[in-house]
């Protein structure tokens, strides 16, 4: 009940500071695209900055790995593709889910597209699961090595779980 | 109250707003934000993939709360306007903005799914947390998304 409590509450907050700055309106995010406009630019920077700044001083309490992960073919190839659904709609997971919640009609169309999304690429995946033969992009197994860093800086390698194991533990990277 | 609502505020304030909800979930629930993978929760949890909902569901219900009370404080509640898409293809071509717009929604839930992050989780969380593939998917979807808004400006898209 705590757990879900919190995530409510700042899912909320996340939500309304979306629509505050103007993100959850496909037109904003569109002059933002075209760099008519440097608002994501600087907030996205001064976002980082202070999220590494406190990421790291949370971290220095814990004795506990910083998730992170090396990158892979997946990242790219995903992230075009995520890139080009972005461009295409000027919205993307966090404004969408805004605009269902503030009467934004053609929303249902790109949150039904996301969910469709997703199941093609369960699919994708479970399909290839099933034939170990053909490997999809989502299922290479060079695919799922993760790197923790410890808290005295060392790097070591460590196979990821499954994807659901991996939702479900803290402190492993699950930047999904 | 709606004319407060309806200026955006100083990137600087809500810049440093979001970092600070991405440290707190760090502390409170030493987990990372990402809407995404609450997307995803929901869809695995109603195909039978998981058993349970993860917290990130609740937090994306929390972002639609979030937003119906941005829409009902600010007056600004309903819309049938989606940008270009919506604009380009109007009237009797609605029906082709509904399928761009559910094919765009497509690329954005399987891209994302494959970089294992989006714009939320690769881009403010796992750049916060200096993970390397987040800062290659950022890079790589900042670029894909800025080069293809000028070429759908280029082709006529208003």
């Amino acid at each position: 009940m705590r757990v879900k409590a919190i995530s409510v509450g700042f899912g909320t907050l996340f939500g309304f500071l979306l629509c505050w700055g103007t993100f959850g309106q496909p037109d904003a995010i569109r002059r933002m695209l075209l760099l008519e406009d440097a608002y994501l630019y600087l907030m996205f920077a001064s976002a980082v900055a202070v999220g590494a700044v406190g990421i790291r001083l949370v971290h220095r309490l814990r004795d506990a790995p910083l998730p992170q992960t090396k990158p892979e073919r997946r990242h790219v190839v995903g992230a075009a593709i995520f890139g080009a659904g972005w461009a295409v709609s000027d919205a993307c997971p966090g404004p969408i889910a805004t605009q269902l919640g503030r009467g934004f009609g053609w929303s249902l169309c790109t949150a039904g597209g996301i969910v469709l999304g997703i199941l093609l690429y369960f699919r994708r995946e479970e399909s290839a699961a099933r034939s170990p033969g053909e490997f999809t992009l989502a299922s290479r197994p060079a695919s799922s090595s993760t790197v923790a860093a410890s808290s005295s800086g060392t790097a070591s390698l460590m196979a990821s779980a499954p994807v659901a194991s991996r939702r479900s533990s803290t402190g492993r990277a699950d930047f999904e | 109250m709606h004319h407060f609502l309806n200026e955006r505020p100083a990137w600087y304030f809500i810049g440093p707003a979001f970092g600070l909800i991405v440290v707190g979930v760090f502390a409170t629930l030493n987990a990372q934000v990402g809407v995404l993978g609450g997307f995803s929760s929901i869809v695995e949890r109603s195909t039978g993939r998981a058993q349970t909902l993860g917290w990130k569901a609740w937090f994306v219900l929390g972002i639609v709360l979030g937003g119906l009370a941005f829409g009902l404080l600010s007056g600004t509640w309903g819309s049938n306007d989606y940008g270009w898409v919506t604009r380009t293809f109007d009237g009797g071509w609605s029906v082709v903005a509904g399928l761009v717009l559910v094919g765009a929604g497509m690329l954005i839930g399987y891209g994302a799914k494959v970089a294992r992050g989006c714009t939320s989780g690769n881009g403010l969380t796992g750049c916060s947390f200096g993970s390397p593939s987040s800062f290659v998917a950022t890079g790589t979807f900042f670029a894909t998304a800025v080069g293809l808004s000028f070429v759908i400006r280029a082709l006529g898209g208003s």
